[in-house]
């Protein structure tokens, strides 16, 4: 690893880790805000709820407690809003740190420098890593001062722990592809479309297979059907061996991008 | 010990030629031209020498080191001087050439102000900011920052003024003394001409010739022109002129063989007026071009 690459690229992505991290911060703040006000409601809105379409209510991740408890308010928006904001800012990132420097000419710059393509790759490896635990912390942070502000009191910090635990797990793994996208795919304009399809995709082809038994198995496509939050399940735990899968996973990913950027030709 | 050699080195991209089996040597201290047109091979063999590119086959070696394993090592001592020169548009040359002189080692900021001075580069501006030609100033210095042992210029004058030229041919006349070697990639002629001991040609990914400047320019031809004080009459030329024409009092001709017989024979003749040229550079290596 390269000190000087690696500082001057958390330094090139500052802005764009302080942009994201106040709409994180903004974005989870709001959602613990408004619970007082819903958990009054909360009845009504239970029985509301009762009358959806089963399919619905199981697609989205509610059920009647949804309303009611904090954590489990809160549960429906961390599994897909909150991992879809992170994701957006650390898989983006993953996409560009290297690409951006092709795109730019800034590459040749870069690789006429007396360091191996390898030391290249594991510096911005570790910037990116820096980079999505800051936000990543950032967002836990805020939720556990919003919860010891609007929470009412009774939170279940375990339910809490775990569903965090899992989301960093999920965040991670999509970052990785975000590198594997940049070793294959030059878009004109940026990698936010493919990013947001790639997240909001494996969440839906997961909520769709929940939804409809005959097509259970497009579950096992998604990420989000080894992590699970659904807190409100009695034997809600971490899935250890999920998590192992999806980390070994992305190092994989990772190993296979850096063997298409060592041999990779960069032209003027 | 070569500062650059190659042996067969080829690169294609997929079907298409970009050099083929380029067989070059180039002494330490040294400074050698590469002489060719656009689109010829230049910049991608240079590529290929820095690592940026993968070698289809052959091999190479600077500084004694593998260019495919060791180019980290052989990168330490080498100044690298784009065609195009693309930096990150959000540094001043300063954070710039700071950055660059990190993965050397110490900043020797005091260095950074005695060149940017020489090459009337204001440091403070942003890259973006920045016209090409003093882009390509910053560049200059970021070449040389590092005390290289090799400099490898890729069309190093392109977008500098007269006077900057000068300044830079300079800074690598110093460079030389010091004992660095030169490899200079140009299609200009009168440059390599200008900086270069020896030069390489290469056309359509191939090197068709390797010549020694000096050498070139001594064996080569003269251009001769008379100017008679009257029309001689039953005039004999000797061996070795060639393309004479006559347009009333003057006779021009190209001369090849030994000086003296043409002095001799000059001495022999009614002059009012005689010029003897080297022929240009140009002309020597057209006939190269045009094979």
């Amino acid at each position: 690893m390269n000190k000087n690459l690696y500082t001057k690229e958390l330094k090139r992505n500052r802005k764009n880790l302080i942009t994201w991290s106040l709409i994180v911060v903004g974005f989870t703040l709001m959602i613990l805000a408004i619970f007082p006000s819903m958990a009054e409601m909360g009845e009504d809105i239970a029985k509301m709820t009762d009358k959806l379409p089963e399919e619905i209510t199981k697609a989205m991740g509610m059920d009647a407690q949804t309303w009611t408890s904090s954590i489990g308010f809160y549960s429906t928006y961390y599994g897909i809003y909150i991992i879809l904001l992170l994701g957006i800012f650390t898989t983006s990132t993953g996409a560009t740190i290297i690409s951006k420097e092709e795109k730019d000419g800034t590459s040749e710059f870069l690789m006429t420098k007396p360091i191996s393509r390898k030391t290249i790759f594991d510096s911005k490896m570790a910037s990116l890593l820096t980079l999505t635990l800051i936000i990543y912390f950032i967002q836990t942070l805020t939720a556990i001062i919003g919860f010891l502000i609007f929470g009412g009191g009774n939170v279940d910090w375990s339910a809490f722990a775990i569903m965090h635990v899992h989301g960093l797990g999920l965040i991670a793994f999509f970052t990785t592809t975000g590198v594997l996208l940049s070793m294959f795919f030059k878009p004109k304009k940026n990698f936010m479309g493919i990013v947001v399809g790639i997240i909001f995709g494996s969440y839906f082809l997961n909520a769709i297979s929940k939804a409809t038994d005959s097509v259970e198995w497009l579950g096992y496509l998604s990420p989000f059907h080894y992590l699970e939050f659904n807190v409100l399940d009695s034997d809600y735990s971490v899935s250890w061996i999920s998590l192992l899968v999806l980390l070994t996973l992305g190092g994989v990913i990772l190993k296979f991008s850096f063997s298409v950027y060592s041999k990779k030709d960069i032209n003027g | 010990m070569f500062a650059i050699q190659t042996n067969k080195l080829s690169k294609y991209y997929g079907a298409h030629l970009g050099i083929k089996d380029v067989s070059l040597e180039v002494k330490e201290g040294e400074v050698f031209g590469f002489i060719g047109p656009n689109g010829a091979g230049k910049s991608t063999f240079i590529r290929a020498l820095l690592g940026l590119l993968i070698p289809t086959s052959g091999s190479g070696k600077m500084l004694g080191l593998d260019i495919e394993t060791q180019g980290h090592l052989i990168r330490e001592s080498i100044g690298y001087l784009p065609s195009e020169v693309h930096y990150y548009d959000e540094m001043s040359s300063r954070e710039l050439l700071e950055y660059h002189s990190k993965f050397y080692g110490e900043v020797n900021h005091a260095e950074i102000e005695r060149l940017a001075e020489h090459f009337e580069l204001d440091l403070d501006k942003l890259i973006t900011d920045l016209s090409f030609g003093n882009k390509k100033k910053c560049a200059i210095i970021q070449s040389v920052l590092h005390n290289p042992k090799l400099l490898i210029l890729d069309e190093p004058t392109s977008g500098l003024d007269p006077l900057m030229q000068n300044r830079f041919f300079e800074l690598l006349e110093e460079q030389n003394k010091k004992g660095v070697t030169i490899f200079f990639s140009s299609h200009i002629l009168s440059e390599i001409q200008r900086m270069c001991d020896k030069a390489a040609v290469i056309r359509k990914g191939e090197i068709t010739a390797i010549e020694d400047i000096n050498a070139l320019m001594k064996k080569q031809m003269k251009k001769v022109r008379f100017v008679f004080g009257e029309k001689p009459k039953d005039l004999v030329l000797p061996e070795g002129v060639q393309n004479e024409h006559w347009h009333n009092l003057k006779l021009t001709f190209e001369y090849v063989g030994p000086i003296h017989i043409l002095i001799d024979w000059m001495a022999t003749l009614d002059l009012a007026d005689a010029v003897l040229e080297e022929p240009d550079l140009e002309s020597i290596f057209m006939n190269y071009y045009e094979r």
